[in-house]
């Protein structure tokens, strides 16, 4: 206000800021400018770590059903549960009846199979909780990748030697991009390179040459291959 | 009607005539979309400028300023608990016993069958592990080859309702269908009076089934009365075959080969029964993809325009009373008599009409077609008749058969006969069965207080609507892809209903009510399977067959070529030329709407979103009125008319439709619902209350009084994305076709671009061509588009505001004379552009494109600037300003595609070129280790399309059709100066008036008529690329 202008006025002899004001200011606009950054990428670095993408999360199951006694230990072919994954869109979780093919009475009767008693009994599912979920703006298509040579393993990890299923990979869209953009490395081709199968069903694998794979990069990613 | 210049006097202010100089100013070509376009208003310019008009206004019933800023705050602290939450824990549900037939995530086809008044069109159900999401039509069924309208696709969501009947009621109160057995039906059933007392009444039905059971209840209760309550029921036709034939014969028509159409207020493309039919084969003889093909002649005349009057090469407006009085003319003029000189009561417009008609109709003998309404009266059919069978079409483009509906033509089906038995006949048991008798019935019947009245009452519906609130039992019915049936196609051809999905309230069909009234066990599928056993399904293998393809082979009636009676002709003159005293007053007509029939499809928010194909009004009916009457009576679209007629009277909105017969007005039935029905009631008015019951079609006599200070704000969506007067549609007559056959050339072609050119040369290049030539705006695509992409419904004040959701719309435009206007519709999609000037300006790449020419949208990228919408040409862009999904209810969601994103707020959505589609077939195909062949990618627009009008296909591995549209010289690119070379591209609508009548050339003319002689297949090129320039425009 102009008529207080003269009691404002600094005093002459002490200067308004004192030497260690530009140094304060910098160091403290700094640390503004790196906890933002820090926390721009604290964000970004959570949403990628496992505790985001439930990577290795712990999924309990209804059932403890071990993909390694089934697998590794048993030797069953992964189709014989997931029977669409060769063909469908969606791999296929087994219907009940499926597993009491195997697992008769004398199984049944232990108190870990109840839920499977009990989906029997009264005609409803198992209610399985989702391991590898998939947002749902994402249309993934099992028999695309299997039937072009993408293992099991490289999507899900080495279900054989997990006693409880876990989601092995981030599942992230970079994750998905780094293959498509260059998808010869994970590609098997060959049914060699598959799961075992002994039910006698071959995996239907058809190798893609070089060229056709290289031509297919800009077709794997457009937007519209896997959002709709 | 020649009353313009008298109206532009009393008009005060003359608003015909300020039209009349607004069309001067433009050029003779020009479309107009709207009377407002037309005019230019500053208001309407003001409207336009805004693309996203009221975006500042949010609805009444939604949160205001303050309220939103309170919840702000608590929606931050939630956001960042909910933010923790990461990835939902969802369940994984496998069968407990999976079906072989049943895999999740594809996709399955069952045939099935709808009816519409009785007659069933053939579908295909898309269901995913169970759940019906699609309506699709049957390409072995007669009645649809492969198309479906707007009411059998938009049925799915009926079948979701929430409004539905849940369980059954008695007087309010839940009960079981045990109960009902107990307490209303064994009653009946032990009755001594032989049924006297006892009333049946159901919809018009052609089941064998049904009839079959009908039959034996008579046996059982012989004074039983039974009554077919339809309130479009033909009686007019059926009155006129019994009289023409003897026998109650309806037409059978056979448009393949029709060069030469004349119909008399008849939709026979647009809602006449076997319309799918019709529409395929009448497009088929205007596909003229060389301008050496020829082309078939439409002469309509009618009261208000029709999607099949849009299709018309001459086109009369005429009252819909003086249709007789032109038959008479017609056929005195096809006969070369004068017999009752029904010239001198034709005027000169109408004379020049029906010169031009009579021409062709003599030129094309055994190649032309007349036909009239159904509802007109008996005479005008009996002269349709005389004037076929003089012209030598009989047994050629038309023959006849008996209609398939039980006891079609006789009085159990007259409204009033109900009436008088409610009132007279001693009923004290009344079932009403699949029809809502005290709504759809002429207001002064008072049907459902004479209901109400009985004592034993119960109605079976899919609602609880008028007729159930009067009943004491409310039943639940099944919807058709919920229990087993059969009816027959308006040929006798026999349909199968097979259901989809068990019923989802306890609904029982028609069949298994009446055999619980037998006292039989009402097992559905036991009941058809049963009766064809003894029918001619005997064997279970035949039975399987015709479940699988959903028709029983070789079951169509035959059809005959009776001759006149003798005296039949001259007693329909004279009958006609009697009723043709000179009009008295204003006319009315009375019509079922385009969306919701009768009242069927009140409840459907899919059709009453769907815009008319003429007035584009959504959510509502209004009274039509030609520009002229509209300026004599000084209203403008919204204005309130009250309609006086026969001692009734309606107050309702009046809109002004240009090529609507002047003096008279046109009413929509099925609106105004009263029911519990909630996305039907209070919109718009109910006209049965005006209905008289012995007018079937239209009367004279109204009155029509302006209601000064009321208005209502019409939600009509014909001035929505408007392309601002660029040539969008373009349209040319054959003659100026075959003058200049490249007329179209300058919208196509490569245009100099600052864009380096990207190179689709990668696998499949998707492209669409759509011929505007065939196209007649039945909007089937529209609600197909709806159904397979998850478009929303947003409301009738959304729709107000612009915010209609449809990727795809169909354009009409007006041409020419403002009261007699030229028609052309156009389907406008996203144009997927090569150059796509929505792609430059997304800042956040949510809008991309794809290396086989798609326009992608990326919904999870998107930030809802808008501004891709603001930079489309086409103005095909659509964006949720609220979450329209989000209210939905539990049973609505079952009807979702689950291969296409439910979008959310805030995100912008268009046209995809259904890409589910063309990736699960690619994906298919690299699965099963082939190419993927020409064709097997069809969009749920071009698979709906009657006319076949859109095709679709990769440009680098096209189907033959394809190739040739692209190929053809009439193909143009929409707004091609603009050069972002879409990927749709269109074919120039050619239409085909007649030659100018002072022209003396009888002969000359005659050639010009269409399919003359050769029909050229040269037209055909496979093998070749489409043209010149290699790329779309």
């Amino acid at each position: 206000m102009p008529s207080r202008s003269g009691v404002a006025s600094p005093d002459p002899v002490r200067p308004l800021y004192s030497r260690r004001a530009t140094a304060i200011l910098l160091s403290v606009a700094v640390a503004v400018a790196a906890l933002a950054v820090a926390g721009v990428a604290a964000a970004m670095g959570w949403a990628r770590s496992p505790y985001s993408t439930m990577q290795y999360a712990d999924v309990r199951q209804p059932v403890p059903f071990s993909h390694q006694i089934h697998v590794t230990g048993l030797q069953v072919d992964c189709r014989y549960c997931h029977s669409t994954v060769d063909r469908e869109f969606t791999a296929g979780i087994p219907p009940t009846r499926t597993c009491v093919g195997c697992h008769n009475d004398a199984y049944l009767q232990s108190a870990l199979f109840e839920p499977v008693r009990r989906s029997l009994e009264t005609g409803a599912p198992i209610q399985w909780r989702r391991v590898n979920n998939l947002p749902d703006f994402v249309f993934f298509n099992h028999a695309s990748h299997v039937t072009r040579g993408v293992q099991c393993a490289t999507c899900h990890g080495d279900v054989g030697q997990m006693a409880q299923l876990y989601q092995a990979r981030p599942l992230t869209m970079k994750w998905c991009l780094d293959c498509h953009r260059d998808p010869s490395p994970y590609l098997r081709p060959g049914e060699g390179a598959m799961p075992r199968s002994d039910s006698g069903r071959p995996w239907p694998v058809r190798a893609g040459t070089p060229d056709s794979i290289a031509g297919a990069v800009a077709r794997l990613t457009a937007c519209s291959t896997c959002h709709r | 009607m020649s009353g313009t210049d008298g109206v532009r006097a009393s008009a005060g202010g003359g608003a015909d005539g300020r039209w009349a100089a607004a069309l001067a100013r433009r050029g003779g070509t020009d479309f107009w979309r709207g009377l407002d376009e037309l005019l230019d208003t500053p208001e309407f310019r003001a409207r336009l400028a805004d693309e996203f008009p009221d975006q500042a206004t949010i609805p009444a019933e939604a949160w205001s300023r303050r309220s939103f800023l309170k919840l702000l705050g608590a929606s931050v602290a939630l956001a960042g608990v909910g933010a923790c939450i990461n990835v939902p824990d969802e369940r994984l549900l496998p069968y407990v016993d999976q079906p072989p037939e049943a895999t999740p995530g594809v996709a399955r086809y069952y045939a099935t069958s709808m009816t519409v008044g009785g007659l069933a069109t053939g579908l295909l159900a898309e269901s995913h592990v169970g759940r019906p999401t699609k309506l699709e039509g049957n390409p072995l069924h007669p009645a649809s080859l492969g198309a479906a309208g707007v009411y059998e696709q938009a049925s799915l969501l009926q079948l979701y309702d929430p409004d539905r009947l849940r369980g059954l009621r008695r007087g309010g109160r839940r009960a079981t269908w045990e109960q009902f057995a107990t307490d209303f039906i064994a009653p009946a059933a032990r009755r001594t009076d032989g049924g006297a007392g006892l009333a049946l009444v159901l919809g018009p039905t052609s089941s064998p089934l049904e009839i079959a059971l009908l039959a034996r209840l008579r046996d059982r209760f012989p004074g039983m009365h039974v009554h077919f309550h339809d309130p479009l029921v033909p009686a007019g036709a059926l009155e006129g075959g019994r009289r023409a034939f003897g026998v109650p014969l309806l037409p059978r028509y056979d448009l393949r080969e029709a060069d030469v159409l004349v119909l008399l207020e008849s939709d026979l493309l647009g809602s006449a029964p076997f319309h799918l039919r019709h529409a395929r084969h009448a497009a088929g003889r205007r596909r003229m993809l060389e301008p050496t093909d020829t082309m078939s002649r439409i002469h309509a005349a009618e009261s208000a325009p029709s999607v099949t009057g849009t299709l018309a090469d001459e086109r009369l407006r005429t009252r819909a009373g003086g249709v007789p009085r032109l038959l008479a003319a017609l056929l005195a003029e096809v006969a070369g008599t004068s017999g009752g000189n029904p010239g001198a009561l034709v005027d000169a417009r109408e004379r020049e009409w029906i010169a031009a008609a009579a021409r062709d109709l003599r030129a094309a003998r055994g190649r032309g077609l007349v036909a009239v309404g159904e509802r007109q009266p008996w005479h005008a059919h009996v002269l349709v008749h005389a004037i076929n069978a003089r012209l030598g079409n009989v047994g050629r483009t038309v023959a006849y058969a008996p209609s398939v509906i039980e006891e079609a033509g006789e009085r159990s089906h007259d409204p009033a006969a109900l009436a008088e038995l409610l009132r007279d006949g001693g009923v004290d048991t009344l079932l009403v069965m699949g029809v809502n008798p005290a709504y759809s019935a002429p207001g002064e019947l008072e049907l459902g207080r004479l209901i109400g009245a009985i004592p034993n009452t119960a109605h079976m519906g899919m609602y609880a609507d008028e007729t159930a609130r009067a009943c004491g039992w409310a039943l639940p019915e099944a919807h058709y892809l919920e229990g087993w049936g059969d009816a027959r196609a308006y040929d006798g051809t026999v349909s199968l209903i097979q259901p989809l999905i068990r019923p989802l309230w306890e609904g029982r069909t028609v069949a298994q009510l009446l055999t619980m009234l037998l006292g039989a066990d009402p097992d559905g599928r036991g009941l058809v399977r049963e009766h064809w056993r003894t029918a001619g399904l005997a064997d279970e293998s035949a039975w399987e067959r015709a479940v699988q393809r959903g028709v029983v082979d070789s079951t169509g009636m035959s059809v005959s070529v009776p001759a006149l009676a003798g005296d039949a002709e001259g007693a329909a003159v004279a009958a006609a030329l009697d009723a043709s005293r000179p009009a008295v007053g204003m006319e009315i007509v009375f019509r079922p709407d385009a969306s919701v029939r009768c009242g069927e499809f009140s409840n459907n928010a899919w059709l009453q979103e769907l815009p008319d194909p003429l007035t584009k009004l959504t959510w509502g009916n209004a009274a039509q009125v030609s520009p002229a009457t509209a300026a004599r009576l000084g209203v403008e679209a919204g204005d309130m008319l009250r309609l006086s007629y026969a001692g009734r009277e309606v107050t309702m909105p009046a809109i002004v439709l240009p090529g609507h017969a002047d003096e008279s007005v046109s009413v929509h039935l099925g609106y105004g619902r009263q029911g519990g029905e909630r996305v039907a009631r209070g919109v718009g008015v109910d006209v049965y209350d005006l209905w008289p019951a012995d007018t079937p079609h239209s009367g004279d006599g109204l009155s029509v009084e302006h209601v000064a200070g009321e208005r209502v704000h019409l939600a009509v969506t014909q001035d929505h994305w408007s392309m601002e007067k660029r040539p969008a549609a373009l349209g040319a007559t054959l003659a100026e076709y075959r003058a200049n056959p490249d007329f179209a050339r300058p919208q196509r072609g490569r245009q100099l671009s600052l864009y380096e050119p990207y190179a689709y040369d990668q696998g499949d290049q998707w492209a669409m061509v759509v011929d505007l030539s065939t196209c007649i705006g039945c909007s089937a695509c529209v609600v197909a588009c709806q159904a397979e992409n998850n478009v929303p419904v947003v409301g009738a004040d959304q729709v107000r505001m612009s915010r209609e959701m449809h990727w795809l719309r169909v354009d009409r435009y007006f041409g020419g004379d403002v009261e007699d206007p030229t028609v052309a519709v156009q389907p406008m999609l996203c144009q997927h552009c090569e150059n796509a000037p929505c792609e430059y300006v997304c800042p956040v790449n949510a809008t991309v494109h794809s290396p086989d020419g798609l326009n992608e949208m990326i919904y999870n990228r998107c930030v809802g600037t808008r501004f891709c919408s603001n930079n489309c040409p086409y103005k095909v862009r659509r964006f949720n300003w609220f979450d329209y999904n989000a209210e939905l209810g539990e049973t609505e969601r079952l009807a979702k595609n689950p291969d296409v994103t439910v979008r959310e707020r805030g995100v912008m959505e268009k046209c995809t070129f259904c890409v589910q589609r063309i990736r699960r077939a690619q994906q298919a195909a690299q699965v099963e280790g082939r190419k993927l062949a020409p064709g097997e990618v069809v969009t749920a627009c071009q698979q709906s399309c009657p006319t076949q009008a859109i095709t679709f296909g990769s440009l680098t591995n096209p189907t033959d059709d394809l190739l040739q549209r692209m190929a053809a010289r009439r193909r143009y690119a929409a707004l091609h100066e603009l050069g972002t070379r879409p990927r749709v591209n269109y074919l120039a609508r050619i239409s085909n008036p007649a030659p100018d009548v002072t022209g003396a050339s009888g002969t000359a003319d005659a050639a010009a008529v269409a399919g003359m002689d050769e029909a050229s297949d040269a037209s055909a090129r496979p093998g070749e690329r489409p043209s010149g320039e290699g790329e779309p425009a």
